[in-house]
């Protein structure tokens, strides 16, 4: 661990790797954003109204080009409520009219009233440029370690003792 | 006390597949120092754990997606994969003996028998130092 | 260095490689299974009436409530990777013809739906305990139950009441029931109704009722209509 210092040219090769594999993970994301055209094209799910097709910590891969069709009644759909940036993740029950236009009304499986009470003030409907993505496929629990360190802080301080007493324990 | 403490609880950790069984007595581990685990290595029980993690896994992963996949059960094809699992850790992690049956020979230091406990033979700069 | 740590990195780092492949072979095998959806609707009782959006609202709109006998039978859709199977029936209807729009405008609303789970995710479904009970129960010791695929309803009465934004809807001519569904599986991609055969998944046989026209609106106050 501590070799690194005693030899530069180490430590610069151990940082550029390090460098190396963020930027790769980053280009990976940003490059998946690009081919799905969202800006968050993989979510994890954070509640359960969706349950149970969807649980909490789910990894839901999303889709936001319409080349076939548009986007119709029955798909699930990630959004964001206008002027507040929480991603929700509901099913399209309604649609009126066609094109960018098209006032679209949401509802979680699992909630008995659909979303108009979570939309802005003075807006009953979603717009398509709302809709961030559509979900297409779908990979359960791989995403239940984020929630798990966003809601437990004290996880990330379990980790970092850990991985202290690792390098006490470990030799050289 | 502490230090021989740590020690121990570092091989525990370190679980080194390495020429050790039986255990050297502590006192001349204490003296080697950690260098001994350099000199210790068993390669062939190293590349044995890797190969038998892969093959293991893969044999498990197919088990369970046929399994699966025959007796349209999922909840079974997920057990047998985390069981499988399971027991790769358990069969590839600890250092068990099988790891050990081909310990490195090392070449006696300056052409004397191998190390003892009573004599060693030290080369520095090309000379020998008997202590 | 070569320590039970590297062996638990090594380890780990195969599993995860082994259970995505296997993640995906589970989500390709999908496409082996045949695909043979069939359903029959028709409208058995149509009204509109008066109500409003909520309790303390002023404004009034027209609501459709339509009922409605169906008969489907999609057993085929249960697999081992089949995780729920939520199935729809969605209203559909085209733009007034005076609302200045092009002609394909449409208008689109589910009237009713219903997950069905499949015996592999009936302890996730959102039911009291002695529905929960009842549910395992009849699914006990199969792994898979197609059986739960096959629907007979005879004049359902809708989930939702459905309006218009203009909150006018009496009167519509040209509407259609129409029923559909949602593949969730376990992992892979999620699937709905295709219009055109897909390989061994065929798509639905029938599954649209006849055009038909909402009445005119019944003098009757509708309570919390929604």
């Amino acid at each position: 661990m501590l070799s690194g210092l005693q030899n530069p040219r180490q430590a610069a090769a151990q940082l550029l790797n390090f460098g190396l594999i963020l930027s790769t993970a980053f280009m990976m994301w940003k490059g998946l954003s690009v081919f799905a055209d969202s800006p968050s094209p993989i979510v994890v799910v954070l509640s359960g109204s969706m349950e149970p097709a969807f649980q909490r910590g789910d990894l839901l891969f999303l889709w936001n080009r319409n080349i076939l069709s548009e986007t119709d009644v029955g798909e699930v759909v990630v959004y964001n409520v206008r002027d507040k940036e929480i991603p929700i993740v509901h099913r399209v029950v309604r649609k009126f009219g066609t094109g960018a236009h098209a006032r679209l009304l949401t509802k979680g499986d699992n909630n008995a009233a659909d979303d108009t009470e979570l939309y802005a003030r003075g807006q009953d409907y979603l717009e398509r440029k709302d809709i961030i993505g559509s979900v297409f496929a779908y990979i359960p629990f791989v995403g239940y370690v984020t929630i798990m360190l966003s809601e437990h802080p004290w996880l990330k301080t379990v980790m970092l003792g850990i991985m202290g007493l690792l390098v006490v324990l470990q030799r050289e | 006390m502490a230090e021989q403490f740590l020690d121990q609880v570092r091989d525990a950790v370190d679980g080194q597949i390495v020429r050790d069984y039986p255990p050297t007595p502590l006192s001349i581990r204490r003296t080697t120092s950690s260098l001994t685990n350099y000199y210790l290595q068993d390669f062939e029980g190293q590349k044995l754990a890797e190969v038998l993690a892969t093959v293991v896994l893969s044999i498990v992963g197919g088990i369970s997606f046929l399994v699966g996949f025959f007796l349209q059960d999922i909840a079974l094809a997920l057990k047998i994969g985390l069981a499988g699992t399971a027991l790769t850790f358990l069969l590839v992690v600890p250092p068990w003996p099988f790891f050990n049956r081909h310990p490195v020979k090392w070449l006696p230091v300056g052409g004397e028998p191998a190390i003892t406990s009573t004599q060693q033979n030290i080369v520095i700069d090309e000379k020998l130092f008997t202590k | 260095m070569y320590n039970s740590l590297t062996r638990i990195q090594n380890v780990f780092g195969f599993f995860t490689t082994v259970a995505f492949v296997v993640a995906a072979l589970i989500a390709a095998s999908d496409f082996t299974a045949p695909r043979t959806p069939s359903a029959t609707i028709k409208p058995t009782n149509v009204q509109v009436v008066k109500g409003r959006p909520h309790y303390y609202s002023t404004k009034k709109e027209e609501y459709a409530i339509i009922k409605f006998s169906l008969n489907a039978d999609f057993s085929s859709l249960f697999t081992w990777n089949t995780k729920q199977l939520f199935v729809y029936v969605t209203a559909e209807w085209p733009a007034a013809p005076g609302a200045g729009n092009s002609a394909n405008q449409t208008n689109k609303a589910v009237i009713w739906d219903s997950i069905i789970t499949s015996p592999s995710a009936d302890h996730l479904s959102n039911l009291g305990p002695a529905s929960l009970k009842k549910l395992r129960k009849s699914a006990a010791g199969k792994t898979i139950d197609p059986s739960r695929g096959k629907l007979s309803l005879k004049n359902q009465k809708p989930k939702y009441q459905i309006t218009h934004p203009s909150g006018k809807i009496a009167s519509t001519d040209d509407v259609t029931l129409r029923v559909h569904y949602n593949v969730q599986p376990w992992v892979g991609v999620l699937t709905w109704n295709q219009d055109s055969d897909l390989g061994l998944w065929k798509k639905m046989a029938d599954g649209v009722s006849a055009a038909f026209a909402l009445p005119a609106l019944k003098k009757k106050e509708g309570e919390k209509a929604r």
